[in-house]
């Protein structure tokens, strides 16, 4: 994406409006709040009192990142219709928080967490469960977070045609969300991810837009032109990728509805009220924004034909470049479009963060370390920790080690086997702190070792998936072994509603 | 004051295999490979079929959201209101 033709100083000067609009943002959501870093739920969870407008788009822009658009329109022009399963594994998440969010809202108010470890350890009472939890729920976090801070550095060196270079712009823009982040904490995350949120649904309509009058206003001029040169692309899919969708539906559902940083949302609603009302709409926005890249990406293989596989991770940027060849009104757009893109993949990041932040401050020291801090100190600690964490991401990324490259990939393969104690320890009383930590870990290692040999996929079931299988066989079959006192029983009578 | 009932989705079995069978005809398992015919404004029938079923979820998930989850919103609300009204 070197030669896009809005490269150059007006790029420069909307990432730059964008970045002091985050600023602003993250100024004044933290200005006037003494006691915002003087608390854990404070500083991590806006005092667990984010409104609609907030609660919504923060849950957005977390979900959707710039890398929603960048990654799966190419993912659309390289496997044709049978990407539709994009709008399906996004809504699908909404029904796994159906799960476990009504009752889990209402626990975390009542005991007051601060992240989803609080509830592994008021539930299993377990060093060990505790312990691997937090390490699976951190690895995955950052992985996450650097897949994100090198997207950002790839978006904004190329929306800048290298005016930024790729380093440059990463440093750059990952500074603006340490400060933001530091200034407001999650006030800060969610009111900037109002403004990308925003930017991000605006963008991909216009985007769309303009790849629609570029085919002369037909959609199916397009599907005619993949029927003659592609029709693969349009057909039915063969029964290995049927498989492959539904173990996509599994994998990002629960993984994605389990992300620490998504069930600190549950965490931070103001009501009960409100948290229902964002996931009703939230159910609503896959066809719009997934659904519409999915579009997207067909157009481009009708606009710019015969990409290959790297070719085609382009085509967003190259779909830009034609776009704003249209006339002046489109590209400015495209530059707008471009830079929230950036916007969107930084929104995305700061949750993240936010969260790894959250982690080390209650779960690591304040569990295990310090546990007598107050609870500034503890805040300190994770914001410190947090920007320490990004260094070390930002080197790792700059330094890609030779082997062990597929250990970085590892996010929902790793996380969604907390799942099984998450959701199933909720309600049900018998499930055991032991064999809940043997099933984690086995779903890990057999995750983690499927995907580091390359089988990535068995009969296109994701390793992820095939983990999970054994965790929750091992975590009940063993919980039925483990006999069931009356003490426990009496203590885990907390969690029930009514 | 009688005591309300509340509302929780996992509660409620036909939730779930109302979502079970939308997600089963969510994915073209059952459809003959490699068909596209007819296009239907350019679209693939099969295409339509599944986004339907897409949709269908959306709704489905956003209607359950609001109408079968109800467990502290009157209180949380009514305090509220009390505070308000302090």
């Amino acid at each position: 994406m070197n030669d896009l033709v809005f490269a150059g100083m007006d790029g420069v000067l909307i990432l730059s409006a964008y970045a002091i609009v985050m600023l602003l943002i993250g100024y004044f959501s933290g200005r006037g709040d003494k006691t915002l870093h003087d608390s854990l739920s404070n500083y991590y969870l806006a005092g667990k009192n984010l409104g609609i407008v907030a609660l919504f788009f923060t849950l957005y822009a977390t979900q959707y990142s710039g890398n929603t658009i960048i990654g799966y329109a190419p993912t659309a022009y390289r496997t044709g219709f049978s990407w539709l399963q994009s709008i399906s594994f996004m809504t699908i998440i909404i029904g796994v928080y159906l799960l476990f969010a009504p009752r889990m809202y209402v626990v975390s108010k009542k005991m007051n967490f601060i992240t989803p470890a609080d509830w592994i350890s008021h539930r299993f009472k377990s060093k060990s469960v505790t312990i691997l939890a937090v390490v699976l729920m951190l690895w995955g976090l950052g992985n996450y977070l650097l897949e994100q801070l090198v997207a950002i550095g790839h978006a904004a060196s190329s929306l800048t045609g290298g005016t930024i270079p790729y380093q440059v712009a990463v440093i750059a823009f990952v500074l603006v969300m340490l400060i933001y982040e530091w200034l407001g904490g999650m006030k800060a995350v969610a009111f900037t991810d109002v403004m990308q949120g925003l930017v991000l649904m605006v963008g991909i309509v216009i985007f769309l837009v303009g790849a629609i009058y570029l085919v002369g206003g037909d959609f199916s001029s397009a599907t005619q032109y993949i029927a003659a040169n592609e029709p693969a692309k349009l057909g039915v899919p063969d029964m290995m990728t049927s498989v492959n969708w539904f173990s996509m539906l599994l994998l990002v559902g629960l993984g994605a509805a389990i992300y620490p940083h998504a069930v600190q949302r549950i965490f931070a609603a103001d009501s009960e009220r409100t948290l229902k009302r964002s996931f009703s709409r939230m159910a609503w926005m896959p066809p719009i924004t997934t659904g519409l890249v999915f579009v997207i990406g067909i157009l481009g293989i009708a606009l710019i034909p015969n990409l290959d596989t790297t070719g085609s991770e382009q085509l967003v940027g190259l779909m830009a470049n034609e776009i704003a060849g249209i006339n002046g009104f489109f590209y400015w757009v495209m530059i707008i479009f471009f830079g929230a893109i950036v916007a969107a993949i930084v929104s995305t990041a700061d949750s993240v963060l936010l969260s790894f932040s959250s982690i080390v401050s209650n779960d690591i020291y304040g569990r295990f370390i310090n546990p007598k801090a107050p609870e500034k100190k503890k805040v300190m600690v994770g914001k410190v920790t947090g920007v320490a964490a990004v260094g070390l991401l930002l080197w790792i990324a700059w330094n890609p080690p030779a082997t062990l490259y597929e250990i970085f990939v590892l996010k929902f393969e790793l996380l969604v086997q907390v799942f099984p104690a998450f959701v199933l320890g909720l309600y049900w009383k018998r499930m055991a702190a032991q064999p809940v930590f043997w099933g984690m870990l086995a779903g890990a290692i057999i995750a983690g070792v499927l995907t580091w040999t390359g089988y990535k996929t068995v009969f296109g079931i994701h390793g992820g998936v095939i983990g999970l299988a054994a965790n929750f066989f091992i975590a009940v079959v063993g919980s039925y072994l483990v006999p069931l006192t009356v003490e426990k029983e009496a203590e885990l009578k907390k969690i029930d509603l009514a | 004051m009688e005591k309300k009932q509340i509302k929780e989705p996992i509660r409620k079995k036909w939730i779930w295999i109302a979502l079970l069978l939308i997600v089963i005809g969510n994915v073209p398992w059952y459809l003959p490979i490699g068909s596209y015919e007819p296009l239907i404004f350019g679209v693939p029938y099969w295409a339509l079929i599944i986004l339907a079923f897409s949709l269908i979820l959306c709704g489905f998930l956003s209607w359950v959201t609001l109408k079968e989850w109800d467990i502290v919103e009157d209180e949380e609300e009514a305090e509220k209101r009390g505070r308000v009204n302090e």
